[in-house]
């Protein structure tokens, strides 16, 4: 079984929605409090860099509960200025530079896997996962 | 201490009016300011130091890649209202000879 | 710690609470000491600070189960607020490994850059020579190169690069480089200066470039040829009249324009004369506007005029550091020729 779900982030109080969604998402598959809270600032971070930095975007939650595969799949979407290079924002201490790649190592910690896709000009897409072990 | 500078456009004619001590701290802000400055092809830009109390080589680097940069894009810079001392310092570094520059310049439209 | 498996993290549980349980009915030092023990496995095996607080909860919950209800939402809460305090944390560890990181590529360059620009200075029977360098911050923006010929000749270029730090350093290595490539040609001072203009033009960006002063004696002639590229005048102290002549040569500044043509004039240097030559570390006086650089350093050479020219560029030194509050904030260089 998979159910997606998604918050479009336009104003700061969304962020407080998809971290919402996302908690009930990762509470109902089943994670402990610890990686609720994970996965909530997680969230909390992509949601905040779209609001910042790129305007407009949207976080989408999707629960996948399947016999060989238990995980959330948060998916950050924005039409921003894009990520110039990827390679650095992925490098530890990078982030307080702002932008919308700022704190990504972070989010990488707290999650299991992270990947990125950017186009300047046109925008960045961010795939987090976090897998119940 | 920090530098500033501001800008008006009077009948076609930049005036940037620069304000404080130069030095290889405060320099950077106002070497981004100039190289924002749209530099096109006979445009005249007026720079007035009357007000800068301070200026070592670092602030003297700029003016002349503002200067160089001009050249290449066909405008004119001009720096007025130089102190003795900045006077000097163009002087000794044969910049003076280089450059457009005016000392003691009555400031008028301010 | 997320790789840690369920079973693991089952048995620290398990270790923590008895340890936690054993400190509650005894409170000894002891119980203190293992739990510090404890901990050290934790960060050994990578243990985030949220996790901590997670099996201190399930402790607690397991030793005092009836408490658990009031106390549950103040746990979870401290989860959430560490999630993202530890996330913070170690953010600004890394930041401040990269500094050291940086110190440290900062202190080898700086020693790389002392023995790149290290001047010898030449001893002559026929002339007295002096030089003291002395850089404002970690990296020095001003360079001393000499030449001789035995005792016949001997030129000295006194540079000083706009800006200071690393990008002058760089700069100056360039500067070194296009001096030693000329071999003979050391004593034609607008020649020089000509070179080394060109070197910089085509090396460094616009606002990048360089004063230089040189010199060349013939120790033969008594002649002292000079040229500058837009930097201080030297001092000729003539002894027979007593008096200071300041040697003027304009020329623009290195690296401004590629073909930049310099002169150079002529000066007799008799007995006892001295030539000084500075950077503008020397002459600069910064918010003591009232001083007149010129008379100190002619004062300070006129009354101590048979010290040698080494004692000489040291005492200078003392005087000059002495007026800016032993904070001197440009790189101070002196060089100083005596017959």
């Amino acid at each position: 079984m998979a159910s997606k779900s998604s918050v479009e982030i336009i104003t700061e109080w969304d962020i407080v929605a998809a971290r919402q969604l996302g908690r009930n998402e990762a509470k109902a598959l089943g994670f402990g409090t610890v990686d609720q809270a994970r996965i909530t600032t997680a969230i909390s971070e992509l949601a905040r860099n779209i609001y910042l930095y790129a305007n407009i975007g949207r976080i989408e939650i999707e629960r996948v509960d399947t016999e060989t595969e238990k995980k959330i799949v948060v998916t950050a979407t924005d039409q921003g200025p894009g990520i110039h290079d990827i390679r650095k924002v992925m490098e530890e201490g990078y982030s307080t530079s702002g932008g919308v790649g700022a704190g990504l190592p972070g989010v990488k910690r707290l999650m299991d896997s992270l990947e990125v896709q950017s186009v300047i000009g046109e925008g960045t897409t961010i795939r987090a996962e976090k897998w119940l072990r | 201490m920090d530098v500033t500078i501001h800008f008006k456009e009077i009948d076609h004619k930049l005036y940037g009016y620069v304000e404080g001590e130069i030095d290889t701290f405060t320099a950077s802000g106002l070497r981004e300011e100039l190289e924002a400055v749209k530099i096109t092809e006979g445009l005249e830009i007026e720079l007035d130091l009357s007000k800068v109390s301070y200026m070592d080589s670092t602030g003297l680097g700029i003016f002349v890649a503002f200067y160089k940069r001009a050249v290449r894009e066909k405008g004119k810079v001009k720096l007025v209202g130089l102190s003795n001392r900045l006077q000097r310092l163009f002087e000794i570094t044969g910049l003076s000879d280089l450059m457009d520059i005016e000392t003691d310049k009555k400031v008028e439209l301010r | 710690m997320a790789a840690l498996g369920r079973e693991k993290m089952k048995q620290l549980e398990a270790q923590y609470k008895k340890i936690l349980a054993d400190y509650i009915v005894n409170q000894t030092e002891k119980n203190l000491y293992i739990a510090q023990n404890f901990t050290r496995q934790l960060i050994q095996k990578n243990i985030s600070p949220e996790d901590v607080i997670s099996i201190h909860k399930n402790a607690i919950a397991e030793i005092f189960p009836d408490r658990m209800n009031e106390a549950q939402p103040a746990y979870d809460f401290l989860i959430e607020v560490m999630v993202h305090y530890g996330m913070a944390h170690r953010e600004h560890q890394s930041l401040l490994q990269k500094q050291a990181e940086y110190e440290m590529e900062m202190k080898i360059a700086t020693s790389i850059q002392k023995a790149l620009l290290k001047t010898h200075i030449p001893k002559l029977s026929t002339v007295d020579i002096g030089m003291l360098s002395v850089p404002a911050r970690k990296m020095n923006g001003d360079y001393v190169h000499f030449f001789y010929h035995r005792d016949d000749y001997l030129s000295v270029a006194v540079t000083d690069v706009v800006g200071k730090g690393v990008p002058a350093a760089l700069c100056m290595s360039m500067v070194k480089y296009g001096l030693e490539t000329l071999e003979y040609a050391y004593k034609e001072p607008s020649y020089v200066l000509e070179v080394i203009n060109r070197v910089i033009e085509k090396g460094v960006d616009d606002s990048m470039f360089v004063s230089m002063f040189y010199g060349c004696l013939d120790t033969q002639r008594n002649m002292f040829s000079y040229a500058s590229a837009g930097h201080e005048p030297a001092l000729h102290y003539n002894a027979k009249q007593d008096q200071f002549v300041a040697l003027e040569a304009k020329g623009l500044l290195l690296g401004v324009l590629p073909n930049t043509k310099y002169t150079y004039q002529e000066v007799i240097l008799e007995d006892n004369d001295i030539i000084t030559m500075m950077t503008d570390g020397v002459t600069e006086f910064r918010g003591n506007d009232h001083l007149n650089s010129r008379q100190i350093i002619t004062s300070v050479i006129r009354d101590n005029k048979y010290l040698s020219a080494q004692q000489l560029c040291q005492l200078l030194y003392r005087e000059i550091e002495k007026i800016h509050g032993f904070d001197l904030s440009d790189d101070f260089t002196v060089v100083i020729l005596k017959k």
